[in-house]
């Protein structure tokens, strides 16, 4: 482990293309927090500044995240993996001795460190947004909620398991990037459309962006008064049509890990089977 | 001798196209064993199946006696078809990586790349090299952690008459050592200058191996014309005259076998009746020599 930890490090902190993304990934996440906590709008009982307090800062920055972990992250293992390919490198590993399996080993290494590198991140971030937007801090409300960041860096690796796998099946950055965005935006989206409804919110694209949804704006900018006793909110989007039903969290997850289980699997296939 | 490579039945198969045929092979330790065939012969495709890039489709292959395995490979320097490396690291950080997954010490990379005169640009990248200097990035990559054995395949490609033999000249440094060196060619004068051994390829199957000289100095050609070339074909078979023989019309082709002279077969042919209208001894040179075997 540690070998192919020092050896993935030699070829991605010196690869430039790598480095550039990780820095816009940063500084355009740091941006989208900055931006959104500039803007300030407050009618009595609701401000959208209450979205940036503990613990409603890390649904929000979750979801801020995950857009990130598509763009950013996914394409940041598709680059890496085949430039293995299309470098050729992918040969050099195995004729000096390294399997097939710790090839992909090692690529797993760097997917869990990308991860950890978004969820890092997101702390620090959400960290100190909270502390300079929540009034009445306590560690209660700090650690309110934080779950999510785990549910994050699972929805990290499902995204860049999915990458890793478009990439060892089309061994080209290009094309590998061009249909990895086109799944998640078109080709998975319009086939669910032709399937009944019952199975649609089970496809891996519908199911790893469910880990993050879509934050329930208006609860988490609105005031306590507006929130029920029990805690819940009152107000239920999806009662209300704005948002898709969603599946349970707990399933979410657990259907994540096995997407990532299937990715995973399919990519070690293809690198046993395939020739380099 | 112990047997370094043994290889049994390999054949590899794209589509209908055998890129190999039943290749049977076996390389012993210290041999510096020439794979010698003109392009598309099977050359690549066999030292990629046996240094693992690529899969047989059937047959099998033992290194050091056993199957392979990952660790085998750390035994193993090699340089299969053109080097491949990271285009954006140095030539430090890409043989660096190589010596991690050898498991061997950072510090013989200087080493390595001293004995391929590439110290000085150790901190370029490798995108900036000229395609001989890569080579030799290569061939340094392969030397790395002082292998049992080197697999090269056509490594003096690219490189200018001085490369070519500084690299020849290295091969043969490391034979001296008591390396086992299997290097795939087409240039006859690299195979003739450095190896011991040699097998011949031709579209994916062996048509001959041995020793060098043995195969590549030993034998004549002799053209044999006569208008009862049939017959005489037939006669000389059943005779145990030839090594190799091919018929075209009136004209035989032979290469006779050691215990034979070309006096002693046109003797034969009179005391048999058959009137010879032409005989020719041909001293074949090693390229004629060739080019006769793969025809």
């Amino acid at each position: 482990m540690k070998k192919l930890l020092q050896i993935e490090l030699i070829k991605t902190l010196n690869n430039s293309t790598f480095k550039i993304i990780l820095i816009l990934h940063f500084l355009l996440f740091l941006l989208l927090v900055y931006v959104s906590t500039r803007i300030d709008l407050s009618v009595p009982g609701f401000s959208t500044q209450k979205m940036f307090m503990f613990p409603n800062v890390w649904p929000l920055f979750t979801w801020y995240a995950s857009w990130f972990n598509l763009l950013f992250l996914g394409i940041i293992i598709i680059i890496l993996t085949g430039n293995e390919f299309s470098f050729k490198t992918s040969r050099l590993m195995i004729t000096n001795g390294l399997s097939r399996n710790e090839f992909l080993l090692g690529k797993g290494i760097l997917i869990l460190l990308i991860s950890a590198w978004g969820l890092i991140l997101i702390f620090l971030a959400g960290s100190v947004t909270g502390f300079i937007f929540t009034e009445d801090f306590s560690l209660i409300i700090f650690f309110e909620n934080t779950y999510i960041l785990l549910v994050y860096f699972v929805q990290a690796i499902a995204y860049m398991c999915l990458a890793l796998l478009f990439s060892t099946i089309f061994k080209n950055n290009a094309l590998s990037i061009m249909i990895y965005l086109l799944y998640f935006i078109m080709i998975e989206p319009i086939f669910r459309l032709f399937l009944p409804k019952l199975v649609r919110p089970y496809f891996p694209v519908k199911v790893i962006s469910g880990l993050t949804p879509v934050p329930e704006f208006l609860s988490l900018a609105s005031d306590k008064t507006f929130i029920s006793t029990n805690g819940q909110s009152q107000l239920d989007f999806e009662s209300m049509g704005i948002l898709p039903e969603a599946i349970p969290l707990h399933t979410s997850l657990i259907l994540s890990v096995l997407y990532i289980s299937l990715f995973v699997i399919a990519s070690w296939y293809i690198v046993k089977k395939k020739d380099l | 001798m112990s047997e370094i490579l043994k290889i049994t039945g390999l054949t590899k198969k794209y589509g209908s196209l055998f890129a190999i045929d039943d290749l049977s092979l076996n390389i012993d330790k210290g041999d510096v064993f020439g794979i010698l065939g003109p392009n598309g012969s099977g050359k690549t495709t066999t030292l990629s199946i046996v240094t693992g890039i690529i899969h047989a489709t059937r047959g099998s292959f033992l290194w050091f006696g056993e199957k392979p395995h990952p660790s085998s490979y750390q035994r193993i320097g090699s340089l299969i078809e053109t080097p491949n490396f990271y285009p954006y690291l140095s030539l430090y950080q890409n043989l660096h990586i190589v010596s991690k997954i050898k498991e061997t010490p950072s510090k013989d990379i200087n080493h390595v790349l001293g004995l391929t005169n590439l110290l000085a640009r150790k901190h370029s990248q490798f995108i900036t090299l000229s395609l001989g200097m890569k080579q030799r990035l290569g061939i340094a990559a392969a030397m790395l952690g002082n292998p049992e054995v080197l697999v090269l395949d056509e490594p003096t490609n690219g490189l200018d008459p001085e490369g070519f033999a500084e690299v020849r000249e290295l091969i043969l440094q490391e034979a001296s050592a008591g390396k086992t060196i299997i290097l795939a060619s087409h240039v006859l004068d690299e195979v003739e200058k450095v190896c011991s051994h040699v097998a011949i390829l031709k579209k994916g199957k062996i048509l001959t191996s041995g020793k060098v000289h043995e195969l590549l100095y030993k034998d004549d050609l002799i053209k044999i014309t006569t208008k009862k070339s049939d017959e005489l074909y037939e006669a000389l078979i059943r005779g145990g005259w030839t090594k190799t023989i091919e018929k075209e019309e009136n004209e035989i082709r032979l290469t006779l076998n050691s215990d034979k002279t070309p006096g002693a077969l046109n003797e034969f042919a009179f005391k048999n009746g058959f009137i010879l209208d032409k005989i020719e001894v041909l001293k074949q040179s090693l390229e004629s020599q060739f080019l006769e075997i793969v025809k």
